[in-house]
């Protein structure tokens, strides 16, 4: 947890450090906002860093007001599943850029529910056909969204 | 006066605007369950089917949708801490681990009946608040309304937890909020900054892929670690028995309700402020309003005041939000600019007539805003049942389909697959921020507030220099952010005493 938040307070002083150091070459309208937040950015982040680095450990207090997660699933396990899910939203989201939603969404539901969650197939195909249906029903017919087509169908000429 | 209210009651009764409202509410009903698309999106996506109705019918149509449309989301954000409307995050953070505790139906019940009292406190605060508000918000100008806004951001932080470094990372999401929400063109000298070349970041980050990014990606990330269902392996909650508890609860902290619904009302009427500062504005001050920190500890892990807040003010503040829009024709928020549209659409100038010549017509919009909110409850708590019932279902059959919701929402921004990546980017910021202890709330205000902050900063300067800092409401609200930043500092002082007592 130390080790994060000492990453994270960096990560956090590059980005502010990158605005200051844009924002210093522009005009003052431009640059008055981003010097006005970005410097005390840097100076909050960096005694948070600091205090990580030679403060004592954190006692006072209690957690943020925010989302904790479990605690129930073995270290190892939850890393190898958060790789996991993330690798499929990542999926997701290569699956959209190259068929586009109205493909996409059906195939990552097939493929979810069939090979990851561990439902039947038949399951799975009633499922997708299911949030097919919601799909196609509510945001191209009663929303009329429009899906831009994947890279593939447009190369294709499809 | 009273004849106009009665006047207008009937209006809205006539069958023509009542079936009106009752198709607005169905549409908002299901808008509002969907992630992403926000009201202000279905309001503009109706207008085109207003043209040929008679005002009172067209304002029941859009406020009935609009109203249904901030309850419902509630509703999502509690049973997959997905936000419904990107602007109902704040009961993200105690409606859905309510859910996971097998609660969905205590906290929907509280959820509701609380953004039902808030409507009503907003309604009879718009019906009897038109003239005698018009010098409050006259008396706000942009120094004002700049340190209003500082204000919301330092109540937030005080969510970040007791103690000198939680304050810390707070104040520092709180920034970094404010600096994302400078990417993009400047409005004063249309100069373009962080945009790293991309087109995209022109307009700058849009909030609902940012929003939904990094509050419904850690979720869904959770949910699948655990690999149960939403609500875990607890035993079936009796429903029926938990949402009357959460009827129960509203009533139990009434006046947590009622000044939650006074805080909506107020940012409501505060011009640009919009929904989701009076819902994280509301939620802070259910937070502070802890006792001491055993009271607070339950916050961020499901308690009930959290969710109690944040769902007062999210209905109390469209009442609030009507007062500047129909009294000076000043919208507070997107939605409302949109229905300054259909203002405009039915030849009604937004102003002193709406006071005296079409005073019948301000007083439907009051009973819309009143009936609407109290048949969406009515309805809502008749189908909550099944509703909950997603909660139980195995986590691997919902995830792909709230996965696909989040990014169809997502997309619904710009309709760019750069939605996309913003969205996934955010999900993974949000995801590291809740790993390593940077709070989540402070940053996501920053970012909404960001750009009326630097607005105000700059015309602040610009016309005041730095005497804007002397203006007696400025000084006010210096000392109020000052006491806002220094009481959890005071509390945490004021418990050591006991602390040591007991050991």
């Amino acid at each position: 947890m130390r080790k994060g938040r000492f990453l994270f307070a960096l990560f956090l002083i590059a980005v502010a450090a990158y605005a200051v150091y844009s924002a210093s070459a522009w005009r003052f309208k431009a640059a008055l906002f981003p010097l006005s937040v970005g410097i005390p950015l840097i100076i909050l982040a960096a005694t948070q860093l600091l205090l990580d680095l030679f403060g004592k450990a954190e006692t006072a207090g209690g957690p943020a007001v925010d989302l904790e997660f479990t605690a129930d699933v073995s270290p190892d396990v939850a890393r190898r599943r958060v790789i996991n899910i993330f690798l499929w939203i990542a999926g997701f989201i290569l699956m959209v850029f190259l068929l586009g939603f109205p493909v996409a969404v059906p195939l990552f539901m097939l493929c979810y529910l069939g090979l990851q969650s561990g439902a039947g197939w038949w399951q799975s195909i009633g499922l997708t056909a299911a949030a097919w249906g919601f799909f196609y029903g509510v945001f191209q017919r009663l929303v009329h969204l429009q899906f831009e087509d994947g890279l593939l169908q447009s190369w294709l000429g499809l | 006066m009273f004849d106009a209210l009665i006047e207008g009651l009937f209006l809205v009764l006539q069958w023509k605007a009542f079936s009106l409202m009752m198709v607005g509410m169905g549409l908002g009903f299901v808008v509002g369950l969907l992630p992403g698309i926000g009201g202000a999106a279905t309001l503009a996506l109706m207008l085109p089917f207003i043209f040929k109705m008679a005002p009172v019918e067209a304002f029941a149509f859009l406020l009935g949708m609009h109203s249904v449309a901030a309850t419902t989301g509630d509703i999502t954000s509690i049973l997959f801490g997905v936000p419904g409307e990107g602007l109902s995050a704040a009961l993200v953070v105690d409606g859905h681990p309510m859910a996971k505790r097998g609660e969905a139906g205590r906290a929907l019940g509280a959820a509701l009946m609380s953004s039902l009292v808030g409507a009503l406190i907003g309604a009879a605060t718009l019906a009897i608040s038109i003239p005698i508000v018009r010098p409050l918000v006259l008396t706000f100008g942009s120094p004002e309304l700049f340190m209003l806004s500082v204000v919301g951001i330092a109540c937030i932080t005080s969510l970040s937890g007791l103690g000198a470094r939680s304050q810390i990372r707070g104040f520092a999401m709180g920034l970094f909020g404010l600096l994302l929400s400078a990417i993009g063109q400047e409005r004063q000298s249309g100069s373009l900054r962080f945009d790293m070349g991309m087109m995209y970041l022109w307009d700058g980050l849009d909030l609902i892929p940012v929003i939904v990014g990094i509050f419904a990606i850690p979720e869904i990330v959770d949910l699948a670690v655990r690999g149960t269902a939403i609500a875990g392996e607890r035993p079936k909650e009796d429903l029926q028995r938990g949402v009357l508890e959460g009827i129960k609860d509203t009533f139990r902290h009434f006046w947590l309700v009622v000044r939650c619904s006074a805080v909506g009302v107020f940012v409501g009427i505060m011009p640009g402020a919009g929904g989701g500062v009076a819902q994280w504005m509301a939620y802070a001050h259910a937070v502070q309003s802890a006792k001491d920190a055993k009271e607070r500890e339950g916050f961020g892990k499901g308690d009930i005041r959290g969710v109690l807040g944040p769902g007062a003010a999210n209905n109390s503040k469209e009442g609030g939000d009507l007062i500047p829009t129909i009294a000076f024709g000043v919208p507070g928020s997107a939605p409302m600019a949109i229905l300054l549209g259909a203002f405009m659409i039915m030849g009604l100038i937004p102003g002193p007539d709406m006071l005296t010549k079409h005073l019948a017509v301000t007083y439907s919009m009051v009973w819309t805003l009143v009936i609407a909110n109290i048949i969406t409850v009515i309805l809502s708590l008749a189908v909550l049942n099944q509703l909950a019932k997603v909660t139980y279902i195995r986590g691997g059959l919902i995830i792909p389909f709230v996965l696909f919701l989040v990014f169809v929402g997502s997309y619904t921004a710009n309709g760019q697959i750069a939605d996309l990546m913003v969205t996934f980017f955010f999900g993974l910021l949000g995801y590291f921020m809740v790993l390593f202890g940077w709070p989540r709330p402070p940053l996501v205000l920053g970012f909404v507030l960001g750009k009326l902050i630097e607005t105000y900063l700059f015309i602040s300067v610009s016309r005041y220099g730095f005497s804007w800092l002397t203006h007696p409401i400025v000084i006010v609200l210096i000392v109020l952010t000052g006491f806002v930043i220094a009481y959890p500092f005071i509390q945490e002082r004021r418990q050591r005493p006991g602390r040591s007592a007991d050991a």
